[in-house]
């Protein structure tokens, strides 16, 4: 590597770009489908109607169904209807061991939405992998870095930056992918860039825990402490006067949701501590989106029986608050759906940016490629097969989860593990495929399937309970990514019909290389 | 040393060096902010990636493969020395 440091620099975007970019598309792609995490949750689960019915009476319902099902648990959750989830859920005990019960927000009637993946699939698949928690948010955070590197080493070699700002030649080839790789990079780089440093500070002091180990020395609940963030005792059934909880009623909601709401927005829901007795307590959370501020464990607290106000939210200190600003940047809950609109179109061109970059990897290599030797040749095919897989392929299995939703029997046991299986059933199927066909009919087929998947949403949607106008806009979208889809394959075909007529192209092109 | 073999010194230079020299620029940087320690912790961290990102880009752009590793222990061990001092005295004491 004896070379100039534009050269070093060249070498660098090239290598670690195809490295990372398969998995990046991967984390990009799923990242993408979250922001409407909830929505595909609701489309889902299609026996959960959206009613209008107002949090309180949604509220009260909810409560007297725990007070005749579960009066003597410890503590009662309520998830209320909100804007973007309609169902009315309630829970008792912790997440692990309690109970999760969906009702009618309008009737209080119990229903059983069928057991789903859900949209929270795309949302942990996207800073996971689908892997081991930790060992996940590790190789995820890797691919972050990574393409930071990436970005940076990218402007470095992109002599021309300001001139080459509004280039497009397209129809070109190679020229094209080179254009549209430019375009997408230098129009969005600030997206790429925030996108990318937001999503490492959300995991900061677990990928960079130096300033803890050399202030606190590696006391992380020291630090906690310090901080202010730790852990609030639950508090204990004697009332915390030392004598014992006596049966009580709960106080009137309406002014409590009413001084909650004035001082946080929206409410999401809340948690009942030591139900019917004197030591009640109750907890009210906003939704997320509130603020730019990512508002997570946010909450107020009242005395359950007078529903006096016991705990007021705190701002956060400025250190804090910036980090929390720039993780709700990467949350993108704070604009309503303008702003997830605005993230899911910057999130699209952002994996067109990383496709476009893979693509051309092999499209720049594909010419020359009859004059190298056989071992060039057959990493070449792998790196075509996994560009096939990881982009084609993953899409496939993205909308094939929603496939397997409505098509998996209702009843089935362990269905939410089924519906993933599938996902990776059909991921597996596209690298088996790509692997057997020569490259662009294995494009030109792979595309096709999720475009025609796609494309079908509304008419599978149509088979089965729960049409509101939300699942609707989800159908509708669904379409119009499928149609983008059927341009891609239109763009194959031509190409195509160039290379039926060059012999050479053919024989490179084929798949005993 | 064989092509290969050099870029797997610049890959473990930019991966494992540059983390090693980040977590001790930010191990030092928090200990030489003059504010409250809960902040210097958040103040300190924030920047991180900018520096790993930098480590990288170093570990690839230097001349051979072997000066990749330069700035790990000509900048790494002073600042690690300097954040974790106090705790080596204790330790020492």
């Amino acid at each position: 590597m004896k070379q100039t440091f534009t050269q070093a620099m060249a070498w660098l975007h090239t290598w670690a770009g195809l490295i990372i970019g398969w998995l990046l598309f991967a984390v990009f792609l799923t990242g993408t489908l979250a922001v409407f995490d909830a929505e595909i949750d609701h489309w889902m689960q299609p026996e959960i109607h959206s009613t209008p019915v107002s949090q309180l009476d949604a509220a009260q319902r909810a409560l007297s169904y725990l007070g005749d099902h579960h009066a003597d648990a410890k503590s009662w959750g309520i998830s209320l209807p909100t804007e973007r989830s309609p169902g009315l859920t309630v829970s008792t005990g912790d997440r692990r061991s309690g109970t999760r019960v969906e009702l009618d927000p309008a009737s209080g009637a119990v229903i059983q939405p069928r057991e789903t993946a859900g949209g929270s699939f795309f949302f942990r698949f996207h800073f996971t992998l689908n892997l081991p928690r930790t060992f996940g948010v590790w190789l995820v955070g890797g691919l972050a870095l990574v393409m930071l590197a990436t970005l940076v080493s990218g402007i470095i070699i992109h002599k021309k930056f300001f001139k080459e700002f509004f280039t497009f030649r397209p129809g070109k080839g190679q020229r094209s992918w080179l254009d549209f790789h430019n375009a997408s990079a230098v129009l969005m780089l600030p997206f790429h860039f925030m996108i990318a440093y937001t999503g490492l500070v959300i995991f900061l002091l677990m990928y960079m825990p130096a300033a803890v180990d050399s202030l606190f020395k590696g006391d992380t609940q020291a630090y906690a402490k310090a901080a202010g963030n730790a852990r609030q005792e639950t508090p204990r059934g004697d009332g915390g006067r030392g004598q014992p909880a006596l049966p009580a009623n709960l106080t009137d909601l309406a002014p409590v949701f009413a001084e909650a709401e004035q001082r946080m927005g929206p409410l999401a829901g809340l948690t009942v501590l030591n139900p019917g007795t004197s030591a009640m307590r109750l907890q009210v959370r906003p939704v997320l989106g509130n603020r730019i501020e990512l508002s997570k464990g946010l909450n107020m607290e009242f005395d359950g029986v007078s529903g006096k106000l016991l705990k007021d939210v705190t701002p956060s200190r400025a250190s804090l608050l910036t980090q929390k600003v720039m993780a709700g940047l990467h949350f993108a809950q704070f604009g309503g759906y303008p702003l997830r609109w605005l993230y899911f179109v910057c999130g699209l061109l952002s994996c067109a940016m990383i496709a476009s970059g893979l693509v051309l990897f092999c499209v720049k290599r594909r010419r020359k490629l009859a004059d190298k030797p056989v071992h060039v040749q057959r990493w070449h095919r792998v790196a075509e097969v996994l560009n096939i897989t990881s982009i084609a392929g993953l899409s496939i299995a993205c909308v094939g989860l929603l496939w397997a939703n409505r098509l998996l029997p209702v009843a089935l046991e362990q269905r939410a593990g089924h519906e993933t299986t599938l996902f990776f059933v059909l991921w597996t199927t596209s690298l088996v495929h790509a692997s057997l066909l020569p490259t662009l009919q294995a494009w030109r087929q792979q595309l096709a399937s999720a475009a025609v998947l796609c494309l079908l949403l509304p008419v599978l949607g149509l088979f089965g309970p729960g049409h509101d106008l939300q699942r609707l806009y989800l159908e509708l979208a669904a379409v119009g990514i499928g149609l983008l889809l059927l341009v891609a394959i239109r763009r194959i075909d031509r190409k195509v019909a160039q290379a039926g007529s060059a012999a050479v192209n053919a024989k490179v092109l084929g798949a005993k290389s | 040393m064989t092509p290969s073999l050099a870029v797997l010194s610049r890959c473990l230079a930019a991966l494992l060096g540059g983390y090693a020299l980040t977590y001790a620029v930010i191990a030092a940087l928090a200990r030489a902010l003059p504010t409250d320690p809960v902040d210097a912790v958040i103040i300190a961290s924030l920047p991180a990636f900018v520096v790993y990102t930098a480590a990288i880009l170093w570990a690839f752009a230097s001349r051979s493969a072997l000066r990749a590793w330069v700035p790990v222990p000509v900048l790494g061990l002073p600042l690690a020395l300097f954040a974790f001092w106090p705790q080596l005295l204790e330790r020492l004491a």
